[in-house]
């Protein structure tokens, strides 16, 4: 029988007719795959259907294959379809759009929801009974997989759907998400083997789909297909110009002198999303609309990460309802939700990457063959540039990789321990599971015994590791029998480490949202700041919260949040360079461009503006010392290995210290002492000869494992993170991942953990492929080298914008004796140069 | 006398037992590091000022009387801290002398935390683990365990490797002394 002929697929198409809908092709071919039994992948712009393009598919199987009813209620199944999403915010208005369908189908499916929001009371009574459809983060998903008797959830398992898959893809969250899959694939398989289980993934367009299939299905002997959704999404890019390039400053991230020019966006558009690129500028941007336009009081809101829950979810109403002009978010809107009112969308300075400019471009215009409108706020002049490339780019579809995360031994032991704490596991049947998922395809037997060792024993060596207990044997099954360990370790399970964070909440009651603990350190009770758009008086820390009431002052600081900072990426980056060539030539059709030209004048009147071709350094001497400028515009973190590899190897023939600082166009090297720098050495500065080793010798001598090893080391359990408001750690148990860090290099060398941390910081942090191909770039070009007399227009923003380390080859003695010498000029110098960075 | 402070002995054997993973040598090594002091320096009182013992009774605490043994003609006394739990018996069994708050010696006093009113004794404390940051030109730093003296106190350095640091505001007059791995140097 063919499935137009079912009878849940007239059902599914009658119920669609009625609403004047009509299913797409890519959502047929998608039910007809499912109903053949593949797993697979579904590719579709944003707002075409892609939640219903599984949703349906599942739903038709099961009214096809349901047993008729004798009685009038039917006995509860248990669940059938696990749908895995990474944002919790996703999974409310999944559910409300799922049960209408269900209504509207006459299925009676309860749909559910779990996530670190589920009231526990909910999860009590998901534990006596499952839903049919449980919307999940990776986390619960591990967090279910911690409890006893997990096994009998997954008996009627059809489908496990993994949304957003892009987004998982490429991070710890992901490989969570491929862990949990397997395990339950492995628990269906053990009671079941005659039942199949289907994986689906949902995803964005990303320059590697068939990866991201073969990361989600691994399995060889499962069919497997991509449905990629032949629509095309109409995007309008403007950009917002200031009338003269000087109203536009050379650095910053803040971009509010922009601010009143959009008012009038606002004005006439229903509703406004407004994205920064972090908390903090979000804060900061609501206070300033307000205070452009009173009477935008009352019409526009904050959403981002740390905001509570509950003030969340009424934003999130009111943008439904269209009860609110504009929201200003962080990338905590950039997914899934589909918010009808949202015409508009304003990208504020640069958001690093194609494909996260193009989805959040399609928040607006969700529906179909509707246009979405985006509008690019640049915050500094150069990002002027940044608009024009990103307008190339999604003309041109050129969309990034997503590079999923592999040998994750962090993860792999959290893992370990979660099925430990819950029903235990065999560590002979587990490895050849774990082996089968595409993180850990390569994992050696001798790792994975190391591993064993590490939670059961402590460690390599017996002796070395007295009296430690975690996991235990009983009943051939590895297990954790100490309750307070189990409760300690459910209550860190996941990959996202964070800084210490505090909740904050009214004296009189009601949570706001959450600070970091350093940023609470460093204000006096009766200082005021700002959160969710409210400026607060601290009055005192209480068991991990922090009280505040509403604070009488207009304004205040603003906490900032330590995220990761995002990197230009390869695409975006290759297009810039194109962008620097035509903007001097005048040979392109960008308003944005035409702007900018003085500056570029400006630029290549005391220095140079680099063409494609060629790659540009600026040697500048001011009262810091003398800075090395270099821009091969490969993005943040490419220059900040690229860097430590100068660094190092101009500190190879003779001892020299330099602090680093570097954004996503160049990077610069201070130091005190002349760099020993010319046209003869340059080429070979920047060699790609040797790559490898002299990038395992700079890395060692910075501190770049060291902070990979932060989120290694609380993955892991070596650290406790503590929960917001939630827990107070043990204070006996308190101690850093810098200490474990040392204590392991000093004392442990083979530790796996240890190698992870290098192995990261080689691979994603260095992104060594991608570095070697900007050496070989950078050595077939033309090196231009200038003197410049004070800081120029391309390298004053990496001298605002800097996340400094050090890189040093002299002796500690030496370098301190030298430090200390300098300590009382100290004072005065900080001051100078505090004035300094201003006049820049 | 040889005076140290924060030994925070069985630490490590403390984390094991809740599941950590540390491993024993960081123990070891801090016994070898003291047993090489008091052989170099031949003193008859081994003077801590607090948090000796890291937790109760453990395998590294039994190591340490192991150790202990090596050494039968010296005094070792203890000034307890907040971390020194271990039962009046323990100590006795270990042959620690116990001072209970604090140690008078003239013109000193040896505590295991600064006290909050100050008289005419100078204090030498311990607890908080110093540590210095050091700048230097070209925005370098580094961060090194130190000793401190103030006006009215001293601060030792923990003892112990496997231990954190906490920066200390400095005053006018203050002065440190940074320990680097070949010596120690003021700054």
């Amino acid at each position: 029988m063919t499935l137009e002929k079912s009878k849940g697929y007239k059902k599914v198409i009658q119920w669609l007719k009625s609403s004047k809908k009509k299913p797409f092709k890519f959502q047929t071919d998608a039910w007809q795959y499912y109903a053949e039994g593949y797993s697979g992948l579904v590719n579709a712009p944003t707002g075409f259907g892609k939640t219903f393009s599984m949703f349906l598919a599942v739903v038709i199987d099961e009214l096809n294959n349901q047993e008729p009813v004798k009685t009038k209620k039917r006995k509860p199944q248990g669940l059938k379809l696990i749908w895995i999403t990474p944002l919790r915010s996703l999974a409310k208005d999944l559910a409300r759009a799922m049960t209408e369908v269900c209504t509207a189908l006459e299925l009676d499916w309860h749909v559910g929801v779990r996530n670190g929001d589920t009231a526990q009371s909910e999860k009590l009574k998901q534990k006596k009974q499952m839903p049919e459809v449980l919307i999940i983060t990776p986390e619960s998903m591990h967090l279910l997989l911690a409890q006893k008797d997990t096994s009998r959830y997954f008996d009627n398992l059809q489908c496990i759907v993994a949304d957003e898959w892009h987004e998982l893809l490429g991070s710890k969250r992901g490989v969570m998400a491929e862990l949990a899959i397997s395990r339950i694939r492995g628990l269906l398989l053990e009671k079941h083997p005659e039942r199949l289980l289907r994986i689906w993934g949902i995803s964005a367009t990303i320059g590697n789909l068939e990866q991201a299939l073969e990361v989600l299905v691994p399995y060889e002997e499962v069919l497997k297909t991509i449905v990629v959704a032949e629509l095309e999404k109409k995007i309008e890019i403007r950009s917002i110009l200031p009338d003269h390039i000087d109203m536009l400053p050379w650095a910053g991230h803040l971009g509010h002198k922009l601010a009143h020019k959009l008012l009038p966006v606002i004005e006439k558009s229903k509703t406004t999303l407004i994205f920064c690129n972090t908390r903090g500028q979000a804060e900061l941007w609501y206070q300033n609309l307000l205070k452009l336009d009173e009477n935008l009081a009352g019409q526009i809101a904050i959403h981002h990460g740390s905001i509570d829950y509950d003030l969340r979810n009424w934003i999130e109403e009111a943008i439904h309802t269209g009860a609110l002009k504009a929201v200003i978010s962080t990338s905590s809107l950039d997914l899934g939700v589909d918010f009808k009112p949202v015409d508009t969308v304003v990208q504020i300075g640069s958001p690093k990457g194609v494909a996260r400019f193009l989805q959040r471009a399609g928040r607006s215009g969700h529906s179909p063959y509707e246009t979405s409108k985006i509008f690019f706020l640049p915050t500094h002049a150069l990002e002027l540039v940044e608009a024009a490339a990103i307008k190339e780019a999604a003309k041109t579809n050129n969309i990034e990789s997503r590079e999923p995360m592999v040998l994750s031994f962090d993860v792999l032991i959290q893992y370990m321990v979660t099925l430990a704490v819950g029903d235990g596991f065999d560590d002979k049947k587990l490895f050849e599971e774990v082996k089968q998922t595409h993180a850990f395809r390569e994992l050696e037997l001798s790792e994975w015994s190391w591993m064993m060792q590490f939670i059961t024993t402590g460690g390599e060596s017996l002796t070395a590791y007295t009296e430690f207990s975690k996991v235990e044997k009983e009943d051939a099954l590895w297990k954790v029998k100490s309750r307070q360990m189990a409760m300690r370790h459910r209550l860190h399970i996941g990959a996202i480490v964070s800084d210490a964070m505090i909740k904050v909440k009214y004296m009189t009651g009601g949570y706001v949202g959450m600070v970091e603990e350093s940023f609470l350190s460093k204000i006096k009770p009766g200082n005021s700041f700002t959160l969710a758009g409210r400026v607060l008086e601290f009055i005192m820390v209480k068991d991990m919260t922090a009280l505040v009431r509403k604070s009488k002052l207009k304004t205040a600081i603003t906490p900032s949040w330590n995220g990761g900072r995002m990197s230009l990426t390869a695409n975006l980056g290759a297009i810039l360079r194109q962008k620097y060539n035509q903007t001097l030539d005048k040979t392109h059709q960008d308003v944005e461009l035409d702007i900018i030209l003085p500056l570029f004048e400006r630029q290549a009147k005391v220095s140079h503006v680099p063409k494609d071709d060629e790659f540009l350094i600026e040697l500048i001497k001011t009262r810091d010392g003398y800075h090395f400028f270099a821009y091969p515009f490969e993005g943040r973190q490419v220059h900040e290995i690229m860097a430590a590899l100068i660094a190092y190897r101009l500190s190879k023939s003779k001892p020299i210290s330099f602090s680093i600082a570097m954004n996503d166009y160049g990077f610069e090297l201070l130091s005190e002492k002349p760099i020993p720098l010319d046209e003869e050495n340059i080429k070979d500065l920047f060699s790609p000869l040797n790559l490898s080793e002299d990038i395992v010798a700079s890395i060692n001598s910075t501190e770049m494992a060291r902070r990979k090893f932060r989120d290694i080391a609380c993955i892991s359990g070596l650290v406790f993170q503590g929960f917001p408001g939630k827990y107070v750690a043990n204070k006996h148990l308190q101690s850093s991942s810098a200490l474990f860090f040392n204590v392991f290099s000093d004392y442990d060398k083979h530790n796996l953990l240890l190698r992870q941390a290098y192995d990261e910081a080689f691979y994603q942090q260095i992104e060594e492929p991608r570095l070697a191909a900007a050496l070989h770039r950078i050595q077939a070009s033309k090196v231009i080298i200038v003197k410049a007399e004070s800081y120029t227009p391309l390298c004053f923003p990496i001298k605002v914008d800097s996340l400094r380390e050090n890189m040093s080859s002299e002796e500690l003695g030496e370098r301190i004796a030298r430090m200390t010498a300098e300590a009382e000029k100290k004072t005065a110098r900080v001051q100078r140069r505090k004035k300094n960075d201003h006049q820049l | 006398m040889l005076i140290i402070s924060d030994l925070h002995m069985g630490k490590a054997a403390h984390f094991r037992k809740a599941g950590i993973q540390v491993p024993a040598t960081v123990t070891e090594s801090d016994l070898d590091k003291l047993g090489r002091l008091i052989e170099k320096y031949n003193p008859e009182i081994l003077l801590v000022t607090g948090d000796m013992f890291h937790s109760d009774m453990n395998t590294e605490v039994q190591a340490f009387s192991a150790w202990r043994s090596a050494f039968p003609d010296l005094r070792v006394i203890l000034i307890k801290g907040n971390h020194d739990l271990l039962s009046t018996d323990e100590y006795t069994d270990l042959q620690v002398e116990i001072c209970p708050k604090e140690l008078l010696c003239f013109p000193f006093r040896f505590v295991h935390d600064q006290p909050k009113v100050f008289d005419e004794y100078y204090n030498i404390t311990g607890h908080i683990h110093p540590g210095i940051t050091i700048y230097g030109r070209a925005r370098q730093q580094l961060k090194l365990a130190c000793f401190y003296f103030g006006k009215t106190c001293a601060i030792l350095p923990a003892f112990s490797l496997f231990t954190g640091l906490s920066k200390i505001r400095s005053e006018e007059g203050d002065k440190f002394y940074a320990i680097t791995p070949e010596k120690v140097v003021a700054v």
